[in-house]
């Protein structure tokens, strides 16, 4: 009898040693929520005497698209985040007025009448984190070695012809073809300023074989070398980035000493985190958690509108689709489809929606112009092409539980029209693969800006040489002159009377519409001040104090 | 054959089934029609003629198959993996960097699973049919019936969220990042650096994980304990030993359990390598940075190198474990090592 009270003690002994060693609470184990919320109330009263004062900032954010931090190869979205805190640019765009340039790293700027030259003028006495000064090689050697490496930064600075080093604090950019947009590229957050030196030191460099020889990429996964508020001091894939404050900040030291950002996938675990105490801030939450986060009084929800948006492509090649080459059906589905119940049902709200491709947000997009669902206009329309009794598709997309909700949602929609959407859902990389073999009839998508110009949408949606537009088959010589005339023109009232004319000929084309722009929900901890939203780079992280 | 020369043998062949397994891997990967220049550069890059040339080249893509075939394994022989698409890294370094966090956690479950699953095997089988039986039985099917995404939240909700008893996803406290990295195991590490916030917050943070992943394993070992020993003790030598008037304890610790550890032995050494290779529902839930999570993102972007890489390392963790479980064989039953 006595054997099976061992084997009952050993199992109870195991299940307690591991309940205490939970329970003990050491240094580090979670507090309370209540608890937690109270202490930095009580820090604030006593700021300027509070030595001790945590000034450690954790934030959740899902970095699953995180593979590299090497400004040159990376091309996805966590790094835009990373590279706009750890590294200046030479202007920038503030959340509170996306459609000016301002200064950052160059106090001014001058460019030709052709738009083919522009040269900076850099702010004096910057220094990197590192301590070297900022100068002018620099800037020669980041656009050189992101040129030469050829990799996704590449394609932003294409049109580059040469770099030139007038004086120390000068430096003037030549260009293969006017771009107006220039300036708005070079605000991108990968275009950080480099610290030369340090990054020749760890392999780097910008000869034109760099694409072979350039070493510095391991070494800038893991560290930053620029002048940024914030220095990485390590990313361990998966799982965190770590910032230390800048001490050699030109704008002022900022706020948090440290800054942890977690890599957590899951919204919900997410959402717990934050409640307890665990991360002070959630990057962007699930629209289905957002009421439980308002609902929580030590929590505050952030809405803002990203550039995010998803888009439904139809091709213009009568061999692919007989019926989607007549622009009428492709209006014809455009009218059938409920946007609003997209928005409403399943976005719960937090979505808006653009006329054309070209997001809310940008001068001379008018989100009052789109297109309403009107089933009878859309039936009409298809007589009118000759498919009265309608048609059969092929919907493509690469697959996630949102898509599929609303790709569920469009086949429904059409079939009210008359249409049978067959729905073929694929892996990304698939989908990817097939649409740039221009093979799709109709395919639901997503765009993301890299910088914030209207080019970063007439450019790749236009010309059948680039992206969007090629992988459709749409090639319309009337949206093409109109976007030749944007990217050579510098003037702003001009450019948004012809940023409304290309919208206005795409909606007569209506190769591609989109279907929603997403909102992108910040959850955080109600202490902390100073959060906009950038569409971009999610948020200045400089801007955050308690 | 002596033991040594068997093991030889068995170690010599697995060359010949690592080449077999990336022959099929190569031809499945390459069977699906995706270009691998969308996992390497980015979309808007795919028509940046120079990005386009300049990546073709790079990864060897203008080679003809066997040539990239042949390539790999030439590089293989030497120790190296190729590069992955996706993270531009060597897929060994990718390897060294995940591997770590889902060992711990492997052993953790495995721990989990022999400290309950033993004791209650046993129990349950010498006290067959009756109360505990039953108990060991219930918590066998919850465990291989509840899938790790459910019941992950589920103990996450209640266990950290609600009650605050343990903490929260991640291998440490949010605002600790981690002690020196040596092995990369996070307990082993602060051991060794007698880094004791660490090595406490991270043995907290391993409960939970370790629970969820090793439950199924748990349910396995009590069920085969029980009837491995149910049968044991069924035979003449277990009614020999009571008849000689041996105390209970010692008939069954002693004399029965022995013989029939080996059925047990067989199912750990392959539990073992399934927590290394199947741990990725619970690593995503539990926001745990393993090679799980990895192997699903080569997967996902058709990352060749990365899925063979991978897929490689797990066949070879089977086939070690397989051996040790040979070799264990051996040390529990005398006949198996003289024969």
């Amino acid at each position: 009898m006595k054997v099976y009270r061992l084997m009952l003690f050993v199992m109870l002994a195991a299940l307690l040693l591991g309940s205490l060693s939970a329970c003990t609470p050491p240094a580090a184990a979670p507090a309370a929520p209540a608890a937690t919320q109270a202490q930095p109330a009580a820090g604030e009263t006593a700021a300027p005497a509070a030595p001790a004062e945590d000034k450690t900032l954790v934030m959740a954010m899902n970095m699953d698209d995180a593979v590299t931090f090497d400004p040159a190869i990376a091309g996805e979205t966590t790094n835009l985040f990373v590279h706009n805190t750890a590294y200046d640019q030479l202007v920038e765009i503030k959340p509170e007025n996306l459609g000016k340039i301002e200064p950052k790293v160059a106090d001014s700027w001058t460019f030709s009448d052709d738009l083919k030259t522009f040269t900076f003028k850099l702010h004096p006495g910057i220094k990197f984190a590192s301590g070297n000064e900022l100068t002018a090689e620099d800037v020669r050697f980041t656009y050189m070695r992101i040129f030469n490496v050829k990799g996704p930064g590449s394609t932003n600075i294409e049109m580059l012809e040469s770099v030139e080093v007038v004086d120390p604090l000068t430096v003037k950019f030549t260009l293969t073809a006017s771009t107006p947009q220039f300036l708005a590229v070079a605000a991108n957050p990968s275009l950080g300023i480099e610290d030369s030196k340090l990054v020749k030191e760890h392999g780097g460099t910008d000869a034109t074989d760099a694409d072979k020889t350039d070493k510095a990429k391991d070494w800038l996964d893991r560290n930053s070398a620029g002048s940024g508020p914030y220095v990485m001091t390590n990313w361990a894939p998966k799982s965190e980035i770590v910032f230390e404050a800048n001490p050699n900040y030109w704008r002022g030291k900022p706020y948090f000493d440290k800054v942890i950002v977690k890599h957590v996938s899951d919204p919900t675990t997410s959402l717990q985190m934050i409640q307890r105490g665990d991360v002070d801030m959630i990057r962007s939450l699930d629209v289905d958690l957002v009421e439980q986060a308002q609902a929580d009084p030590n929590l505050q929800v952030v809405i803002g509108t990203s550039l995010d948006q998803n888009y439904l492509a139809m091709t213009s090649n009568p061999e692919i689709s007989e019926p989607l080459s007549k622009p009428t059906v492709r209006k014809a589905i455009a009218y059938a489809i409920d946007y609003d119940g997209i928005i409403q049902a399943i976005l719960r709200g937090y979505g808006t929606r653009a006329p054309s491709i070209i997001p809310v947000g940008l001068p001379g997009v008018d989100a009052t112009q789109a297109i309403q669902r009107d089933v009878a206009k859309s039936k009409e329309l298809l007589k009118e092409a000759g498919y009265e009794n309608g048609f059969e598709v092929n919907l493509h997309y690469g697959s996630n539980p949102t898509r599929e909700t609303i790709a569920a949602k469009l086949k429904a929609d059409l079939a009210e029209a008359g249409i049978t959407v067959n729905l073929v859902p694929m892996e990304q990389s698939v989908y990817l693969s097939e649409m740039r073999a221009q093979k799709l009839p109709m395919a639901f998508g997503g765009w993301t800006p890299d910088y914030l110009d209207v080019t970063m949408w007439t450019h790749f949606f236009s010309f059948p040489d680039t992206s969007i537009a090629m992988r459709m088959w749409y090639d319309s010589p009337k949206t093409q002159e109109i976007a030749t005339k944007i990217e050579s023109e510098m003037d702003e009232a001009k450019r948004v009377d012809l940023t409304k004319q290309w919208q206005a000929q795409v909606m007569e084309d209506m190769p591609f519409l989109m279907l929603y722009q997403l909102q992108t929900i910040t959850v955080l901890n109600k202490d902390i001040k100073g959060y906009a939203f950038h569409p971009v780079y999610f948020f200045n992280l400089v801007d955050l104090s308690k | 054959m002596s033991l040594a020369g068997h093991l030889f043998r068995r170690i010599l062949l697995i060359i010949p089934m690592i080449i077999g397994i990336t022959l099929v891997l190569f031809i499945v990967t390459h069977a699906i029609p995706v270009n691998p220049l969308v996992v390497i550069l980015n979309e808007k890059s795919l028509e940046n003629p120079e990005a386009v040339r300049s990546a073709t080249e790079k990864w060897g893509l203008d080679k003809p198959l066997p040539v990239q075939y042949l390539i790999y394994l030439r590089n293989l022989a030497q120790g190296d993996m190729g590069t992955s698409f996706k993270t531009k890294n060597p897929v060994v370094d990718d390897l060294r960097d995940f591997l770590p966090a889902t060992i711990e956690l492997a052993l953790g479950s495995l721990l989990f699973a022999l400290i309950l699953g033993l004791p209650l095997g046993i129990l349950a089988a010498v006290k067959n049919g009756r109360f505990v039986d039953k108990v060991s039985l219930v918590v066998s099917l919850i465990g291989a019936s509840m899938p790790p995404f459910w019941s992950g939240l589920m103990v996450l909700f209640v266990f950290y969220y609600k009650l605050g008893w343990l903490p929260g996803p991640g291998r440490i406290d949010s605002r600790l990042t981690g002690p020196e990295h040596i092995t990369g195991l996070f307990l082993v590490d602060s051991v060794l650096t007698s880094d004791w916030v660490s090595f406490w917050s991270s043995l907290q943070h391993l409960i939970l994980p370790s629970v969820i992943l090793g439950w199924f394993t748990l349910a396995l070992i009590t069920r085969i304990t029980r009837s491995s020993l149910l049968e044991v003790l069924s035979l003449d030598y277990i009614r020999t030993a009571r008849g000689k008037g041996l105390r209970e304890r010692t008939v069954v610790l002693e004399h029965a359990l022995r013989n029939a550890m080996i059925p047990v032995i067989t199912v750990m050494g392959l539990a073992f390598a399934g927590l290394i290779s199947g741990a990725i529902m619970t690593e995503t839930i539990f926001a745990w940075p393993g090679v799980g999570r990895y192997e699903v993102e080569a997967s996902i972007n058709l990352d060749y190198p990365a899925i063979m890489g991978t897929t490689l390392l797990f066949a070879v963790i089977y086939m070690i474990f397989n051996i040790l479980v040979d070799i264990s064989y051996a040390l529990f039953d005398p006949r198996i090592r003289e024969q």
